[in-house]
């Protein structure tokens, strides 16, 4: 193999990969005796939503969507193809479908991280001055009342934050760690989503089909 | 559709919506499962009150509050999942990523544009500027007292922010764009546009000085009265609780297809604000939404309080088009 060839080899890879992200492609057995028509005219109940748009043109369905309600069943797809091809083993249906909603929750990690690296840089340059902060212990520094009420009933009373834990809360804007942990959610969530929504729509399809 | 008179107002001419508690479903099954959807609210609410009140101050913090929020949410969204009160209101994947895109937005970005130029970094400038100590009173009310009065008087602010919202089209737009939804679940009360959720974020309780035990049962009552907003669960709510405070059964009405069902119910928690003030109607709806139940994008919801408040603007100021004249 050349190196140009390895390298369109790689390339093509890379573009399959960032291609997987968002689109889902797969296909389905038909029974034998299932013509392209029928199978198309069982699934055309899906596309009758509002926001979505179809067209078949021969043995190929073509459908968009805007704005899908969320009760629409295939709402997480914008669009896609699907084609009945007839193979040696028997007719089959092959379905290629772009999800948007795949996409941004690939990114979404990115945004959080971004977000994360914006509340580190806001905490740098707004430390506030040290006199300020001593002036502000020597204020609070007064006993916590409590009512009558709350000791009779005996809730532990009230008490003074510690000095150190004082010191450290007036150092500290908001953390980072929010944006941390939503973005190993939406990672996570990604991967959910693109296993479960491959496979949702596929059973989707079978069950139209057979009915 | 003829819809329902209630007081001066007709509801339901537009939108189909259910009116009054006696035509409300219940929970239909065995006694087990009447009893836990019977009394869950109640036993969260009371449960949760004990704990703060009782727990040693080295527990009593916000991390666990933050803990105990989560392992809450988690178990309504198995409720959810277990007996939903509408099919059409399922979560369904893209829903839940939507949702927590918002949640997530409220814990980062905003939270830290809240820190910077919020409510509570404005009150410590007015403090600071006038050398105000807080209202230091306050803090020598029994705890349950503080803790009421907290979430009473941000509930409170809220409740006119949100009719404002309702009633003024510059506040509207930026609210407009959470009414879109078309199902309610458990985090749907996140969803809106930024602008939105920074206003509705507002308040005047830091003027007030209290116990920190205090906040932590004042955020008990949001946690274990307000998140029943925007649940996807059917209870048998008891009627005491219904009338005090604010049940998904109220906001989904609020947030109906049909327009004068959506000028009721804008308390966050406590309905009997409403009620007070004459705008609490007593139902509900589950066909949510506006333009017939349109879904709005993110990318939208991001954008349409500018585009649509420019539209508005070219419509009203915008220089008209002069005909010319065939010749």
């Amino acid at each position: 193999m050349t190196a140009s060839s390895r390298l369109q080899r790689g390339d093509d890879v890379t573009a399959r990969f960032l291609e997987w992200i968002w689109h889902v492609k797969g296909s389905l057995a038909l029974t034998a005796d299932q013509s392209a028509d029928e199978a198309l005219t069982k699934l055309g109940p899906l596309f009758n939503q509002s926001g979505t748009s179809y067209e078949r043109r021969g043995d190929t369905l073509t459908f968009s969507k805007k704005d899908q309600a969320a009760q629409d069943k295939m709402s997480i797809f914008d669009g896609g193809v699907l084609k009945i091809e007839r193979e040696p083993a028997g007719p089959v249906l092959r379905y290629h479908l772009t999800s948007r909603a795949l996409l941004f929750c690939f990114l979404a990690p990115l945004l959080f991280l971004s977000f994360a690296g914006l509340t580190i840089a806001a905490g740098k340059f707004s430390k506030p001055p040290a006199e300020e902060t001593a002036k502000k212990e020597d204020k609070k520094d007064k006993a916590l009342p409590q009512h009558w009420i709350d000791k009779a009933l005996g809730a532990p009373a009230p008490e003074k934050p510690k000095k150190d834990d004082k010191k450290k809360d007036e150092g500290k804007g908001p953390k980072p760690t929010a944006a941390y942990v939503f973005a190993g959610l939406f990672a996570a969530l990604y991967v959910v989503g693109r296993i479960l929504e491959g496979r949702l729509v596929k059973s989707l399809f079978r069950k139209s089909l057979l009915s | 559709m003829d819809g329902v008179r209630v007081g001066k107002r007709v509801i339901g001419a537009q939108a189909p919506v259910i009116i009054g508690w006696e035509n409300i479903g219940r929970v239909e099954g065995g006694p087990l499962k009447q009893f836990i959807f019977t009394w869950f609210q109640p036993t969260a609410l009371f449960a949760l009150i004990v704990f703060w009140y009782y727990a040693p101050n080295s527990i009593a913090k916000a991390s666990t509050a933050i803990g105990i929020g989560i392992a809450f949410k988690v178990l309504l969204l198995a409720l959810e999942w277990v007996s939903p009160r509408y099919e059409s209101w399922r979560l369904t994947w893209k829903e839940l990523v939507t949702d927590l895109f918002y949640v997530g937005l409220g814990y980062t970005i905003l939270d830290l544009i809240e820190h910077y130029i919020g409510s509570g970094a404005v009150i410590e400038a007015i403090q600071h500027s006038f050398d105000w100590d807080k209202l230091a009173w306050f803090t020598g009310l029994p705890l349950l007292v503080q803790a009421f009065l907290i979430s009473f008087i941000f509930d409170f602010g809220q409740y006119w922010m949100h009719r404002g919202m309702h009633n003024w089209y510059p506040l509207w737009l930026p609210h407009s764009v959470h009414h879109y939804i078309t199902q309610l679940n458990i985090n749907k009360g996140a969803v809106g546009n930024p602008i939105e959720l920074f206003l509705i974020g507002l308040g005047i309780g830091g003027f007030f000085d209290f116990l920190p035990r205090a906040a932590l049962l004042a955020g008990t009552f949001g946690l274990t009265i307000g998140i029943y907003q925007h649940i996807n669960v059917r209870f048998n709510t008891p009627r005491w609780w219904r009338f005090l405070f604010n049940t998904t059964e109220h906001h989904s009405l609020h947030h109906s297809q049909d327009f004068e069902a959506t000028r009721s119910n804008y308390s966050n928690t406590y309905i009997f604000i409403d009620r007070i003030f004459g705008t609490c109607v007593d139902g509900e709806a589950e066909l949510l939404g506006l333009e017939g139940g349109r879904r709005m994008s993110i990318r939208e919801q991001m954008t349409y309080p500018f585009t649509e408040g420019w539209k508005t603007i070219k419509e009203r100021y915008g220089r008209p088009e002069t005909a010319v004249p065939a010749e």
